[in-house]
């Protein structure tokens, strides 16, 4: 099969996911008003802190960062929750006795989780800028070049916890430890370094602290260079988990095939 | 040279491992049991052969459709899908083949309709894309799910979704068809339209089928050739007539008589050729009259019965030659093996 073939296929695992996404109207409308909700309150929290001191190392306003930490922990939170809805065992089997490959079936199948959570990011920000004076100065590049390593570390995760519920056919620790991660070490509601040591060194070897550090320099008016060493570590990191995650996914639906336990749940 | 068979197994093995607990071992105990799924099994389906693959619950049936469409590894030996390996060309395979397997509704979307759902798995089966809705179209009106087209999947009924699963799998036209008890839970009506459906598929199409069923009668009824699985192996293959007639060892005759006396019943026993005479009881016999199956060493022996019951001025009512049934053949031929 073409690559354009297999972007075809990707194209309609994407469809599938957003026509199915879209009549959930409910949940649609939740999801909205949580994010419009939670950047409002966020905000104003942000407005009433007195936590600048510890923003001098960002050079932005504590609204401005609580912001785009919200808006990028809800983006990594839908996307992480989409993807390995869509990804799960019990809708595998018609798919992998098709002519598709895995790895279009993951990225297929993770587009739109992806996709909704972007949309999701841009109200939060918009808020942010029309009601809350958040400034943005927002370098194109680098913000992509975060955003696709920050979504491969994720996908990566995603896939080492579908992995694990492929055969465990219960819980999946492993997205319920990188939310409770990025909550508490991510630089998401709070820069790390107001940590005590131990916690504070527990932030540096986590991957959403890069990202969320990245990500935030990126939209307030920094370069590239100028977070290099970050971004370098988000980007290895990114190349050890990727792999990592696709290897284990691999390796659990084989063995379950192996089993015959694919479809027991 | 292009093999003649559609489907061909080389000692197919698989072995399952599952821990039990006895009442003798505690939780943190238990035994580790294999069971064989598949035993060294060696299966010929011919190319446009409906073949019907029957046996009990837990025989093996799902595994080795499994194993056939390379969704479960096999343990050892192997198998040729349209002349593909089913381990080293698994695309290949993948690319003849249609399955449906026994829970078929799972991999649809359910806030999605039929049209909407057939035309993901188009993209994934890689139908042509100019030809997608054309195709789509057309495997619903073969179903006859023309007319449920754009309603929502949650809203088909047990039937409905069953087809769809059905329209599914014909979706690429994929030259063998796979179908894993394709009629379970299904209404007496719709199981006949799918049985239909499937044998006139066959016929006009010349698609080769996989048909796998424990309804007994269901097989006889459309398959050209049945295979009994049990334990993993084959333990008969043949037409449905012929696994009848494996079982057929003597001749059986029901008889309807009237005023037949014990003594005379004995002697009726000594006639050269009777191997047993039992007293069948019937709601329809009048309280003079007696059910007897008599069973011959061969249909030659029959004149001397009627020759007995003239000597003897016994009343014949009715008679019927016996047929064993599919079902007694499965009974017989599961027992044995």
């Amino acid at each position: 099969m073409t690559v354009w073939g297999e972007l075809e296929k990707i194209w309609y695992f994407m469809k599938r996911d957003m026509v199915s996404f879209a009549t959930y109207k409910t949940n649609m409308l939740v999801l909205l008003l949580t994010a419009v909700f939670g950047a409002l309150s966020f905000a104003y929290l942000g407005q009433s802190a007195v936590s600048q001191s510890v923003l001098q190392s960002y050079h932005i306003d504590f609204t401005t960062y609580l912001v785009i930490g919200l808006a990028f922990n809800t983006y990594l939170g839908q996307a992480l929750t989409l993807v390995q809805k869509t990804i799960n065992p019990w809708a595998l089997e018609e798919v992998l006795v098709s002519p598709t490959g895995l790895s279009t079936f993951i990225i297929g199948s993770s587009i739109w989780g992806f996709i909704w959570s972007t949309g999701v990011v841009a109200i939060y920000l918009a808020i942010g800028v029309f009601f809350f004076g958040v400034s943005l100065s927002v370098n194109i590049i680098g913000t992509l070049i975060v955003l696709a390593l920050g979504i491969g570390t994720f996908i990566g995760f995603s896939m080492i916890g579908s992995g694990i519920l492929i055969l465990t056919k219960q819980g999946d620790p492993v997205t319920a430890l990188i939310t409770i991660a990025t909550s508490l070490f991510g630089n998401v509601l709070f820069p790390p370094q107001i940590l005590p040591p131990v916690l504070k060194a527990i932030a540096y070897i986590t991957p959403p602290y890069y990202f969320f550090t990245c990500i935030r320099l990126m939209l307030t008016g920094w370069t590239i260079p100028m977070i290099l060493p970050d971004l370098e570590i988000l980007a290895l990191m990114c190349a050890i988990i990727v792999p990592l995650g696709y290897f284990i996914y691999a390796w659990c639906l084989k063995t379950a095939r192996k089993n015959g336990t694919l479809s027991w749940f | 040279m292009q093999s003649e068979n559609a489907v061909q197994t080389m000692n197919l093995t698989k072995t399952f491992k599952s821990k039990i607990q006895t009442s003798e071992t505690k939780f943190y105990n238990r035994k580790t049991i294999s069971v064989n799924a598949i035993d060294h099994l060696n299966l010929e389906i011919k190319k446009g052969e409906l073949f019907g693959l029957l046996g009990p619950n837990g025989a093996g049936k799902t595994t080795l459709v499994k194993m056939l469409c390379t969704l479960l590894p096999p343990d050892s030996g192997t198998a040729l899908i349209n002349g593909y390996d089913i381990i080293k060309d698994q695309m290949k395979v993948k690319r003849s083949l249609g399955t449906l397997f026994s829970v078929g509704e799972r991999g649809f979307f359910w806030r999605l309709n039929g049209y909407r759902n057939l035309e993901f798995y188009a993209s994934i089966y890689n139908v042509p894309r100019q030809k997608r809705h054309e195709r789509i179209l057309e495997v619903l009106k073969l179903v006859g799910l023309d007319n449920s087209t754009f309603q929502l999947y949650q809203k088909y009924s047990g039937g409905m979704k069953r087809k769809l699963a059905l329209a599914r799998t014909l979706l690429p036209d994929p030259p063998i068809m796979m179908l894993d008890e394709p009629t379970t839970g299904l209404d007496a009506i719709s199981s006949r339209n799918i049985r239909d459906f499937v044998k006139s598929t066959v016929q006009e199409t010349g698609k080769t089928v996989l048909y796998t069923t424990h309804y007994i009668e269901e097989a006889a009824q459309i398959c050209t050739k049945i295979g009994i699985l049990k334990q993993g192996q084959i333990v008969a293959l043949d037409t449905p007539y012929a696994l009848r007639d494996k079982i057929k060892k003597s001749e059986l005759i029901y008889l309807i008589v009237e005023e037949l006396s014990p003594p005379q019943l004995e002697n009726m026993r000594s006639i050269q050729g009777v191997i047993d005479i039992t007293e069948k009881n019937g709601e329809d016999l009048m309280s003079s009259q007696k059910g007897l199956c008599v069973e011959l060493q061969s249909v030659d022996q029959l004149p001397s019965i009627f020759d007995f019951l003239f000597e003897q001025k016994i009343k014949l009512v009715n008679f019927k030659r016996e047929e064993p049934s599919l079902e007694d053949a499965f009974i017989e031929l599961t027992k044995k093996a």
